[in-house]
């Protein structure tokens, strides 16, 4: 598994825009990080609420739907949210304008 | 304010690919809907939640940032929020071409 989050980050990391990503496993630590570590750990707390949130209420609406994606628009950034089975990626980003 | 929702619904109900719009008030009850009640109601409760929760986490981080956008992907929709200062507006949508 290690190889391939590296192989995740590498990718993002070299497109233009990106600010920082964050590879966080089921249990909510940070397994990789591109951002400052304070910082990480507020985005990994907030996200981990949020990501179980948006997963509950997919499930509510239809039990045969799984939340697969989130992306939240604000008005300095962009994160995108990803969750997989064995960890979940944030990818934070400039948007273009 | 209500002939700019109608409006609003009248455009986006034109694409092929929208399954429903619901228009909240700032309380989150539907004031405007294409789907059918209970299910709107069922919508509006869950999605609102989830956005709220969205927005307090993006002004936690940063009291200057705030969420203009909330798109969800499942396996079935796409669900596409914008939450401002006098209505919420929900889209779903079947994703694709």
């Amino acid at each position: 598994m290690s190889a391939e989050v590296e192989e995740l980050l590498k990718r993002f990391q070299a497109l233009k825009n990106v600010i920082g990503i964050v590879v966080v496993d089921n249990d909510g630590i940070p397994i990789k990080t591109t951002l400052e570590y304070n910082l990480t750990l507020h985005y990994v707390a907030l996200m981990q609420t949020l990501r179980e949130k948006a997963r509950q209420v997919v499930q509510d609406l239809d039990a045969t739907n799984e939340f697969t994606f989130l992306r939240l628009r604000t008005l300095l950034h962009e994160v995108m949210l990803c969750p997989q089975d064995d960890y979940f990626i944030m990818v934070l980003q400039n948007p273009c304008d | 304010m209500s002939a700019e929702i109608e409006e609003l619904l009248k455009r986006y109900q034109n694409y092929p690919n929208v399954v429903g719009i619901i228009v909240l008030d700032p309380f989150a009850i539907p004031i405007k809907t294409t789907m059918d009640y209970t299910l709107t109601v069922h919508y509006a409760a869950l999605i609102s939640t989830l956005t709220f929760k969205a927005a307090k986490m993006v002004t936690n981080l940063d009291s200057s940032n705030e969420l203009v956008n909330l798109r969800m992907r499942t396996l079935n929709h796409e669900v596409i929020v914008v939450p401002s200062e006098s209505y919420i507006i929900i889209v779903i949508q079947k994703p694709g071409t």
